[in-house]
């Protein structure tokens, strides 16, 4: 009798602690072939970007994680996506999804300061990646060469998407 | 100035006095301290040897936190006047603050003396013979006490609790009853009443007049007078029971309705049909089965089922039980279904679902798009945990750890999984490897103090108590000395059993000791701390759960930390005794480098700097600061007092001897009563204690060595006590020991009984070592025991390292290398070299795990 009456799955978000912090290192050592630097931890504890970065819960155990970062670039601010990842098990769920429109309905509701874009990197050889973006409303504006120094492919596409 | 007989001539003081001590003693009750030495200080200017003035100075001293001064004057104002009431009324005061309360109950008997009305004194006094158990002196004073003021309702209340506590509930019971009867103008809903009718229908069912307790208890709760509705059912329940009432099954069923996660319900419940849990029944597993499908939210009924079933029916009730848990994810699934496991049938049962619904979920959680419960990944995961759990709990570490690979791969970020796996590690005998996982699941969340308390205690397991510290402080309070001291406060049982056990591995036996002591200080405490207890419950006059406190208190010393650290700490004390150099040792090894020197004598100025300004401060406030004392800095931080004391054999006797009554079926207990008996020369009590190891476990390790050792000690005495002692001593030996064997003989012949049991064959070796054998011979007894076929674990492996070390065997390294070939997980043989890397491995966490190339700043 293995037929449970199915219960939807308890999807939440966490914002980011310094004691939640080692689950991030854990997830980010798993998910990504990047090692991120000590100011990249620090720079996500920051209260500016707590409504971006945040960690993903599936029925209570944490499986991934999305952080940005904001940029001022002279006039605009634009939402930096840095990174975003789900344990293996747990993609196709719709915890991506979920955990970007989290995010982009933060920053289309963000007053101070106004974001005007979201953009972010993928590896040209990711194609499902670019497709996911897309769905999400994101075009593709340019190649950036050589982003990547050690990893191959070094190219990477630059994705956004306008709030307007 | 008259005097009336009797009244020494310096007590009397003229009436401006005679008023300033009224005004004295005014001024303390109301705790005005500073006024009150103010006018202790004028009556003394003019009659400075008036005892009562002195004693009442000293009292208010002691109140503003000057204890020396403050005993002193009272000490001298007792001896200006022995046979005044308040001077020994104030001894008694400081001596019960200082939790002397043998001391305090003599002085109090004697202020008795001389005012024997005198119901303060009346009432402390009770108090202290509630505390020493003095049940005779506790019903007398309570008699006195009920004269004096018949019309106090905790008088009657408090006389009966007093020949409840001396055995006589008949008198109890009369006192009860007389006191209701002359109950006027009880308040509605009266809590205190309540209880008061409680605490009769208790003593009714104790003396098993069920049918009169019954009666009270259901007039009462008709009257609305008891208002404890969940004692009401309870007692019911009970009572109709022993009545062999046909209401009682309809009694047990409303208590079942009321809470359906209480075991005892179900107990009582089952009872009531002549039926037990602890049998398997076709007709408890139906009751339970109803129970459950009309109370489908009661988690107890299921698992009680699961106890009570057997063969197919037991696999047809588990696997539900197990699938709902797998998926719902409940982390201590296995922690609850273990207990089943004394049923290997069962233990097989569960293996087996538990094992195909991992195959399943594989494959249904394989595919995303399912909406099952069966396909959510975490399932899987749980499934993955509580095999590992299993797998480890049935001594298969290998499988255990493959499993917890693949479930660390799959999700990484899960706690749990981290400290299964330093679980398994532990149990291998890889106490760094286990302190590091612990460490990388306590990094996964800060702030889970569990986790935390956790790691620290593996890393006091492998030996690094400094870490673990570190640790620990993470939580601590933050003004606190250190952790450790911390945690001593908070009375934290399991830090100080671990710490004195990671200290004793370490050879740090001073430290130790003064920990074990300090556990056995912690049981003292919660000993002097019922004191409070014996006023306040009389005062709310809730009687029932005062008697089971003090029931409570009685074996208090049965708790496993404290029977650890009495054994322990007599076997540190005994082995001073036979061996003093290591004291030496130890006290000469603390000698600091100069520099060393010279920090700690800096320290020292600083701390007594730091005193002296919080003295000063504290001289101008007029803060009260009762009666105890404050806790004292520790003035032995290596604990070397404790360990060059004189009398180790006796300090160790002292620990022992609650044991005899509280843990009578505890072989370890009876061991070390043993050896500190005979080394005291108290031969039968020490035949008395082996007499009772060997009934408990003939054939054990320790008994076996003990046994050659009461021989030896018995054929070195110079000549044989006198009679009577004589006479049983030798002929108790005999009953042991034949004398046509020799103990040679003795020590060959337990070896071939238990060759293939490794605690036998070291303590075989170590028979050997004391029959002056050549080492080689006892070294070859201790190798056979790494033969195939031996149970040889970790934990005798490393004592048997230690005995070689203690001989002086060069065969410990081949030892040592044999053992870490065969427990391949453990890292507890290896050198001192890989011991030292592995080490700065365990809390290194993150920084070496990553593979990743590349930097992104």
């Amino acid at each position: 009798m293995s037929t449970v009456t199915p219960k939807s799955p308890r999807v939440s978000f966490a914002s980011l602690t310094p004691n939640n912090l080692g689950t991030v290192r854990k997830l980010n050592s798993v998910l990504f072939p990047i090692k991120y630097s000590e100011k990249f931890y620090h720079d996500i504890l920051q209260p500016e970007v707590e409504d971006f970065c945040k960690l993903i819960y599936y029925n209570d155990v944490p499986v991934g994680t999305i952080c940005c970062r904001l940029e001022n670039k002279g006039d605009q601010t634009k939402l930096y996506l840095m990174t975003m990842g789900v344990l293996a098990p747990y993609r196709s769920r719709r915890l991506g999804s979920k955990s970007l429109e989290l995010i982009m309905e933060a920053a289309a509701s963000h007053a101070a300061p106004k974001i005007d874009k979201i953009y972010l990197h993928v590896q040209v050889s990711n194609l499902s990646a670019k497709k996911f973006y897309e769905r999400h409303g994101f075009k593709e504006m340019e190649v950036h060469k050589d982003y990547y120094k050690k990893i191959i492919p070094h190219d990477a596409w630059v994705l956004e998407r306008d709030f307007s | 100035m008259s005097k009336a007989s009797g009244i020494p001539v310096k007590r009397a003081l003229p009436s401006k006095e005679s008023t300033l001590f009224k005004e004295l003693l005014q001024l303390y009750e109301t705790r005005n301290l500073k006024k009150g030495l103010k006018t202790a200080d004028q009556i003394l200017k003019k009659f400075p040897e008036h005892g009562e003035t002195m004693c009442m100075k000293g009292l208010v001293l002691t109140h503003l936190g000057k204890r020396e001064e403050g005993i002193e004057f009272v000490k001298k104002g007792i001896r200006f006047d022995l046979t005044s009431h308040i001077c020994w009324h104030v001894f008694g005061l400081i001596q019960k603050g200082e939790k002397n309360y043998e001391e305090a109950l003599k002085s109090y008997t004697q202020a008795l003396k001389f005012d024997k009305d005198n119901l303060n004194i009346l009432r402390d006094a009770a108090q202290l013979q509630t505390q020493l158990r003095l049940y005779d002196a506790l019903v007398e004073t309570r008699n006195n006490l009920l004269k004096l003021r018949p019309n106090v309702r905790q008088n009657w209340v408090a006389l009966a609790v007093a020949h409840h506590l001396n055995g006589n509930r008949k008198e109890a019971r009369k006192i009860l009853e007389h006191y209701e009867r002359t109950l006027k103008n009880v308040p509605d809903y009266d809590i205190e009443h309540s209880e008061t009718l409680l605490y009769h229908v208790q003593l009714l069912e104790e003396l098993e007049e069920y049918t009169e307790a019954l009666r009270i208890l259901d007039v009462s709760a008709k009257e609305r007078a008891i208002v404890d509705r969940t004692a009401i059912m309870e007692y019911r329940a009970r009572l109709l029971t022993k009545l062999r009432s046909d209401e009682a099954e309809h009694a047990w069923r409303a208590l079942v309705e009321h809470n359906s996660d209480s075991y005892d319900y179900y107990r009582g419940y089952l009872s009531n049909q002549g039926l037990s849990l602890d049998q398997p029944s076709p007709e408890a597993l139906t009751i339970l089965k109803e129970f459950s499908s009309q109370l489908p939210k009661a988690a107890a009924p299921k698992r009680l089922a699961l106890t009570i079933s057997t063969g197919d029916e037991f696999k047809e009730l588990a696997k539900p039980y197990l699938m709902a848990g797998l998926i719902k994810g409940i982390p201590s699934l296995f922690a609850d279904v273990k207990a089943l496991y004394q049923d290997k049938l069962k233990e097989q049962a569960v293996e087996d679902i538990v094992t195909s619904a991992r195959d399943e979920f594989a494959k249904a959680s394989s595919d995303p798009s399912s909406s099952t419960a069966a396909g959510e990944p975490t399932s899987y995961l749980w499934t993955l945990y509580f095999l590992a759990q299993h797998h480890s709990y049935l001594g298969r570490p290998k499988e255990a750890l493959a499993i917890l690979d693949e479930a660390l791969t799959h999700t990484p970020t899960l706690p749990e999984l981290h400290t299964c796996k330093a679980r398994v590690l532990k149990r291998a005998g890889d106490y760094l490897g286990g302190a590091r996982c612990l460490n990388d699941a306590r990094l996964l969340d800060g702030q889970d103090r569990f986790l935390n308390t956790k790691c620290g205690k593996y890393l006091l397991r492998a030996g690094m108590i400094d870490e673990a510290n570190g640790i620990f402080g993470l939580f601590t309070k933050k003004d606190a000395v250190s952790p450790a001291v911390d945690l001593e406060d908070m009375q934290s049982l399991l830090f100080l059993v671990e710490e004195a056990n990671a200290q004793r591995q370490n050879g740090k036996l001073n430290l130790a000791l003064k920990t074990y002591m300090s556990i056995s200080k912690v049981f003292d405490e919660i000993q002097d701390d019922q004191y409070d207890f014996h006023g306040y419950n009389l005062r709310k006059f809730t009687i029932n759960i005062y008697l089971k406190l003090l029931t409570w208190e009685d074996s208090l010393r049965s708790h496993p930390a404290y029977i650890t650290a009495a054994v322990e700490a007599s076997k540190i004390w005994v082995a001073i005794h036979d061996d003093p150099s290591i004291v030496t040792a130890i006290t000469s090894s603390n000698g600091l480098t100069d520099a060393e020197k010279k920090a700690k004598k800096k320290a020292k100025k600083a701390a007594q700097k730091q005193e002296e300004t919080k003295k000063t401060s504290t001289t101008s406030t007029n803060e009260d600061k009762g009666l105890e004392s404050t806790p004292q800095k520790d003035e032995d931080p290596e604990g070397l007092k404790l360990f060059t004391a004189t009398d180790p054999l006796e300090r160790a006797d002292k620990l022992l001897l609650p044991l005899t009554s509280l843990a009578p079926n505890n072989v370890a207990v009876w061991i070390a009563i043993y050896d500190v008996a005979i080394r005291r020369k108290k031969l039968l009590l020490a035949v008395r204690a082996l007499n009772k190891a060997r009934a408990l476990a003939p054939e054990h390790p320790e008994v076996h060595l003990c046994i050659i050792h009461l021989k030896q000690t018995a054929s070195a005495l110079p000549q044989t006590p006198p009679a009577p002692i004589g006479d049983v001593f030798s002929d108790s030996l005999l009953k042991i020991l034949p004398s046509e064997v020799s103990l040679e003989t003795f020590n060959s012949q337990y070896l071939q009984r238990h060759s293939m049991s490794a605690s036998a064959i070291i303590a075989a070796a170590q028979g050997a070592h004391k029959l002056s054998a050549p080492r080689q011979e006892v070294e070859n007894i201790v190798f056979t025991a790494l033969n195939d076929g031996v149970d040889l674990k970790v934990p005798t492996a490393l004592a048997t390292i230690a005995f070689l070390i203690s001989i002086k065997s060069p065969r410990v390294d081949e030892f040592r290398s044999a053992c870490d070939a065969k427990f391949e997980l453990s890292t507890v043989f290896k050198s001192s070299e890989e011991l030292t890397s592995l080490r700065q491995r365990v809390l290194a966490g993150e920084s070496e795990a990553t593979t990743a190339t590349e930097v992104i700043p």
